[in-house]
């Protein structure tokens, strides 16, 4: 079975954004993989008028969520650089035990890759450059985030429409729907950066070396 | 043979519920609801919290593709409308209304065009000519916004039949998966869609807006012309093979509505005035002559920007007793009238001695079709208000029952293949739909809106949106007892069905369309309609009235 990826459009967000941004973008993913019976959710970005969908599981809330705040932990240990956060879906084989192995392998069919660029946050306003900002400056301030904001948005929406096209446009790779209970319908993980970049980019190549990636195939 | 030959009637069944579904999600976000109470009339709270966690029940409807919708009543007229064969498209636009400035709706008077009688041909080409922008009535504009096609393309080869290897069942599993996963992506999409935003605006703000949206199914549409095209964007889904044919379903839509948008108006804080003409108070249910179809102008205030939840949207469903136990039933005695073997069984055909009682039992509970669909195209359907007693008599003739727990006992064990169908043909006793037999006018839901001519004269009048869902009227005319949901007897049955049934109420009871929405009932909203208002700086001959709730 192929894995099929697929590479999200990278996004500049600010820090406060990425909360909204990433639920936004998980939550849609998931809600096209949960197969399950699923009565849907809408929910209203605060920041962007926008409305996507969640599945209404509260499991996948609460792990969506809290992968967001470990995210958000990292981008703060890690200002300034671009990152990118995976949510993959695969099936779990019994391997047979062997002499050296006893694992459950997990066949990954499907891998999302989203990616942000972080802009870099002054965590601090001190009063002297709040109160430096006086009408004008803050007034432009104001603008250019207005516009930023708009950008933000519409590359929002064609993230929306990339996930759309992608799993219409490839429907063959999703395996049958197991008989499982709930409205998940296929184990899934989301992967963020870890504290350090060599151990998520070994991750990364572990994975692909599980799923046979093309790439690693001569 | 006979297992083919059910293979063919479950494909049939999957696709005729797949153009019921799209249906209800295209509708469900560009049909405004109208009603400001539930059936009991009470005041019905909105509330943000979560959905998934609402003692819902689950309907057999919702089991379809796994995607359980709020109730839309005008996906089931509308459907009940259109039910053509499988091979006719099926075509939902998207109206933008917009009512000029000179309109003044209490000496409204109906459109000229439109049609008495909905099976003229003519009637419609005079309503819907080819020019889209502008109908010769006075008093408004209408243009389509989106252009929605669900068809299904047969293959002219049958060179797919044999599916290669696939034995049929596992043909059919594919199907169905990909069919849920379309419709997933429909479900989201609607909502990305700039009409989504009109849609919620007309729904959730307490203002009045001089537009409104419509909708139109059909099977066929005039083509827009070059003008109109080069303004819209097509976006398609990637189509569902089947062993005959394929789904196919994509939408025209226009992206720019900032026409829309930057209309002027103005929210306006509460005034009384003393000269005002029309007081609701005077005539809270003066209902307008012959007003077109519903154009969703609520006058609740909602707060903007929250999460919605599924409660929210109760207030429209109806008394479901019409719509929802004809939901499904009309399009099973069409093509697979009553059965499909039982989920449970695995999908691989081994399904031999389930299935040999289901024939039997097949040909037992098989109804007379409700309606046969037309060979021919037949004209696009909107319903002005007196036709909705025709339509709840053409779907309310199809015997409704409650699957019995015998044909219910096969549970969604197995998700890849679609759930028995939830309506079973009637075993020859009268539905109890029938009771709630058609209503002779729309239930009107009163709003108040502020009308006026120029800044010299002050008007409030109370505008009346008519709903489309008849079966609102229900309340009228018959005591909140008799609205029960006839699937009350048989609520085990629904918690049979073993569809994951630790995520949802297993009582099953369907009273869930009675159920409160999110919307304010219309007595108290009439007595809080007091307050009317001019705004005369707003230029527009008709100011906005606020809805005092």
């Amino acid at each position: 079975m192929n894995c099929e990826v697929c590479q999200l459009k990278e996004l500049e967000v600010e820090h406060y954004e990425i909360r909204e941004v990433l639920r936004c973008i998980l939550h849609t993913i998931i809600f096209h993989r949960a197969l399950g019976l699923v009565r849907p959710k809408e929910i209203d970005l605060e920041l962007f008028e926008i409305t996507y969908v969640q599945c209404g599981d509260v499991d996948v809330e609460k792990k969506i969520d809290e992968k967001i705040e470990q995210f958000i932990c990292w981008v703060e240990k890690h200002p300034n650089k671009k990152s990118q956060i995976c949510l993959s879906f695969f099936e779990v084989k019994n391997k047979q035990a062997s002499w050296f192995t006893n694992k459950i392998e997990r066949l990954y069919w499907e891998q999302w890759y989203i990616n942000l660029n972080v802009a870099q946050q002054p965590k601090v306003h001190s009063s002297k450059s709040y109160s430096s900002k006086v009408v004008d400056p803050g007034e432009n301030a104001h603008e250019e985030r207005s516009v930023r904001r708009a950008t933000l948005e519409a590359s929002l929406r064609d993230v929306l429409f990339q996930i759309i096209r992608f799993v219409n446009d490839k429907k063959e790779h999703v395996p049958p729907i197991p008989n499982r209970e709930g409205v998940i319908s296929f184990p899934y993980e989301i992967t963020i950066p870890s504290s350090s970049d060599s151990a998520f980019g070994m991750d990364m190549i572990k994975r692909m070396l599980q799923t046979g990636h093309p790439t690693m195939l001569s | 043979m006979a297992s083919s030959h059910s293979d063919a009637a479950r494909m049939e069944q999957i696709i005729t519920e797949f153009f019921a579904k799209s249906l209800h999600i295209i509708l469900e976000t560009r049909s405004p609801y109208m009603s400001s109470r539930n059936f009991s009339g009470e005041q019905t709270v909105s509330s943000p919290s979560s959905s998934s966690s609402s003692s819902s029940s689950v309907r057999p409807r919702d089991k379809w593709f796994n995607l359980a919708l709020r109730e839309c009543p005008e996906a089931l007229e509308n459907l009940d409308l259109w039910r053509q064969s499988n091979l006719e498209p099926m075509v939902v636009d998207v109206i933008l209304v917009k009512r000029s400035l000179d309109w003044d709706p209490i000496n409204f008077s109906p459109k000229p065009e439109l049609p008495k009688n909905l099976s003229s041909k003519e009637a419609y080409l005079n309503c819907w000519n080819s020019d889209q922008e502008e109908l010769g009535t006075e008093g408004q504009c209408e243009k389509i916004i989106e252009r929605w096609v669900v068809q299904y393309e047969v293959r002219k080869t049958k060179g797919g039949g044999k599916g290669g290897k696939r034995s049929s069942s596992n043909l059919l599993s594919l199907l169905y998966k990909k069919s849920m996963l379309l419709l997933r992506s429909l479900y989201v999409t609607v909502r990305l869609l700039p009409a989504y935003k009109i849609f919620r605006d007309l729904n959730l703000t307490g203002q009045i807006r001089s537009y409104s949206l419509a909708h139109r199914v059909s099977s066929f549409a005039e083509p827009f012309t070059r003008r109109e095209e080069a303004e819209m964007q097509r976006f398609s889904f990637g189509p569902v093979d089947t062993s005959c044919g394929r789904l196919c379903l994509s939408v025209m839509y226009r992206s720019s509505l900032s026409d829309v948008s930057s209309e002027g108006f103005t929210p306006m804080s509460p005034q009384f005035i003393p000269d005002y003409v029309g007081s609701p108070l005077a005539d809270p249910l003066k209902r307008f002559p012959s007003v077109p179809m519903s154009h969703g102008s609520p006058s609740l205030p909602f707060s903007r920007r929250h999460s919605w939840s599924f409660d929210q949207y109760r207030a429209s469903p109806p008394i479901s007793i019409s719509p929802s136990p004809t939901y499904s039933e009309p399009y099973a005695p069409t093509s697979n009238p009553c059965r499909f073997p039982p989920p449970s069984l695995p999908p691989h055909p081994p399904e031999t001695s389930n299935r040999r009682k289901d024939n039997a039992s097949f040909d037992e509970y098989c109804p007379s079709p409700t309606f046969s669909p037309s060979p021919s195209p037949s004209p696009p359907i909107y319903i002005p208000g007196s036709h909705i007693s025709k339509v709840l008599l053409r779907s309310e003739s199809a015997p409704v029952n409650i699957p019995t727990k015998k044909l219910q006992t096969s549970s969604l064990k197995n998700p890849n293949l679609p759930p028995s169908p939830p309506l079973k043909g009637t075993r020859g006793g009268t539905p109890r739909a029938d009771k709630t037999m058609v209503p002779t006018q729309l239930n009107a839901t009163v709003e108040k809106m502020l009308v006026g001519k120029d800044d010299s004269k002050r008007y409030t009048g109370v505008k009346i949106s008519i709903s489309r869902s008849s079966s609102r009227s229900f309340h009228e005319d018959f005591d909140e007892s008799e609205l029960t949901c006839p699937f009350d007897v048989d609520d085990d049955d629904i918690i049979d069905h073993g569809t994951r049934p630790e995520s949802f109420d297993q009582k099953g009871c369907l009273r869930e369309p009675l159920e409160p929405g999110g919307l304010m009932p219309m007595r108290k909203s009439q007595g809080a309609a007091v307050g009317a208002l001019i705004n005369p700086e707003s230029g527009s001959p008709f100011g906005v009235a606020a809805a005092i709730i």
